[in-house]
């Protein structure tokens, strides 16, 4: 790594939008994508041709969807590139725009996730594998979850209070695909779908858009845009999985090593985070993150959960939105859509969400394959 | 004797079939695209057996999955084999719950259309 991005010229987050994500229904993807971007274009006080280029972000609509849907704005013949890199296809979307604006190429950039449910199709290695079939993502997390309980002692119940908090906190958040609190007993009364996780402690996959756009200072001059509201990004990092010992799992230090290189890039210590939105597509991920980001040791996160040390006002807002499990994770938007919840919650916009006084967060994406993504967003 | 499911796999001795780089990494199962730590490939990567002990480091009982060729409820573990490869397939049904750390064998159990098929149970 020659520079990082902290090296190039400042970037800020100057306009953030959402389509609501939904349940999977009769919405075209157009109407999801369009809604988000003029969303975006309103809350930055833009209008369409001041955007330089685009990066799209899904993982489920097949090829080149993007222009069909960017067209309705306008076909001004913007550069237009489709991001796809599972979960965190949004976040890397929004990467590749930073880096674009953080060169010198474009002084405004659009990073729009727009997703629905489809079948995935992964091409076959031309390797086999035992029973691959057999293990679901959400049995996958339920290996983690046993090994996790076991290790570290803590007991099922526990793991699923992340479910409580984050069902808590998507109900105060109206673009949430899940808008209700959940006490402990009906998270874990709920259908079983592996070992102990059960529906509500696992992200419900569904459709929607969020898009952010980002702007040099140039950009943001030479169209008098409101500097005051702007958020810096201060950091952006992505690694993909190595080969680590036996036992040692992809999802613990994959993580752990990119939130390390995003920490040292902006100077700054995991102890100086208020909001943090990660990956929480099952409720023991939010435990194994935040250890691996640095709030707490190994094993020590269900001790920050039980004392409110995550909850909005309390010592780091972990998940403000709902995080995947409440706001939901429709997949390609969902790593913009982070970047949005924290924006808001740095301007002191978030409402009943608000985490007073925040001035850091971070935003954590991991994504099948494995790859994991980290920025660090600072108030101007 | 019944035909093999996944004959590329493992042999009728439910030993597994890996291999090894010149570098020394093991793999499972053997492939010749390449190896993950050095970026050997073809004639480097060459095949070995793997005996099909190794130890469980954590297992589930799946309730519910989409694919019907596949019915719930089942059991997964993960294993690590004693030669490094780490594992993750079907334990032998029906898998009371297991302690991580419990030493596992590989073994065939019947499934269709007379074929046998790997499984992984507590060592005896
Ligand atoms: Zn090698």
């Amino acid at each position: 790594m020659a520079r990082t991005l902290k090296d190039l010229r400042p970037v800020y987050i100057v306009g953030i939008g959402w389509h609501p994500y939904q349940n999977p229904g009769p919405t075209p993807y157009v109407t999801l994508g369009v809604t988000a971007i003029r969303a975006a274009l309103a809350d930055a006080a833009i209008e369409w041709p001041a955007v330089e280029s685009a990066y799209v972000a899904t993982a489920l609509l097949g090829m080149a969807v993007g222009r069909p849907m960017l067209r309705h704005l306008g076909a001004t013949g913007l550069p237009i590139a489709h991001i796809e890199n599972a979960s965190a296809s949004g976040s890397t979307a929004f990467r590749q725009a930073c880096i674009e604006v953080a060169s010198g190429i474009s002084d405004v950039a659009l990073a729009v996730g727009v997703d629905k449910r489809n079948p995935v199709r992964r091409e076959s290695t031309g390797i086999d594998a035992l029973a691959e079939d057999a293990i679901a993502q959400f049995t996958h997390f339920s290996l983690l979850t046993n090994e996790y309980a076991h290790r570290h002692g803590v007991s099922f119940e526990d793991i699923a209070r992340v479910a409580v908090k984050n069902h808590r906190n998507g109900a105060k958040n109206r673009n949430a695909q899940r808008q209700k609190e959940r006490t402990l007993d009906e998270v874990l009364g709920g259908k079983r779908v592996a070992g102990s996780l059960t529906a509500l402690q696992c992200t419900p996959v569904g459709e929607g858009a969020a898009a952010a756009i980002v702007a040099s200072e140039d950009g943001i001059r030479r169209l008098g845009l409101d500097a005051s509201r702007a958020i810096r990004v201060a950091g952006s990092t992505a690694r993909s999985e190595r080969v680590y010992p036996a036992g040692q799992g992809f999802d613990a230090v994959l993580t752990k090593e990119t939130a390390g290189l995003a920490l040292q890039e902006a100077q700054i210590s995991a102890r100086d985070l208020d909001i943090i939105e990660l990956h929480d597509a099952f409720t023991v991920e939010e435990l194994h993150y935040i250890e691996n980001i640095g709030l707490c040791p190994e094993g020590q996160g269900v001790h920050l959960l039980k004392e409110g040390a995550l909850e909005i006002g309390g010592r780091c807002a972990v998940n403000p939105s709902g995080g995947l499990i409440a706001m939901g994770h429709p997949i390609g938007p969902t790593g913009v859509g982070q970047i949005g919840e924290i924006v808001l919650q740095l301007r002191g916009e978030a409402g009943a969400r608000q985490h007073r006084g925040a001035r850091t967060g971070l935003a954590h994406m991991v994504g099948v394959g494995a790859v994991c993504y980290i920025h660090l967003l600072q108030k101007a | 004797m019944d035909a093999l499911l996944k004959p590329s796999l493992y042999t009728p001795a439910a030993t597994l079939l890996g291999g090894r780089c010149a570098c020394g990494h093991v793999f499972y199962p053997m492939q010749t695209h390449g190896c993950e730590v050095c970026g050997r490939h073809g004639g480097d990567l060459q095949p070995m057996t793997l005996s099909g002990r190794g130890t469980l480091l954590s297992s589930t009982v799946v309730h519910l999955h989409a694919d019907k060729a596949r019915p719930a409820p089942f059991s997964i573990g993960k294993i690590a084999l004693e030669e490094g490869p780490v594992v993750r397939t079907l334990l032998v049904d029906p898998a009371p719950s297991i302690a991580p750390g419990t030493a596992m064998k590989a073994t065939l159990v019947p499934v269709e259309d007379g074929k046998r098929d790997l499984r992984f149970a507590p060592e005896r």
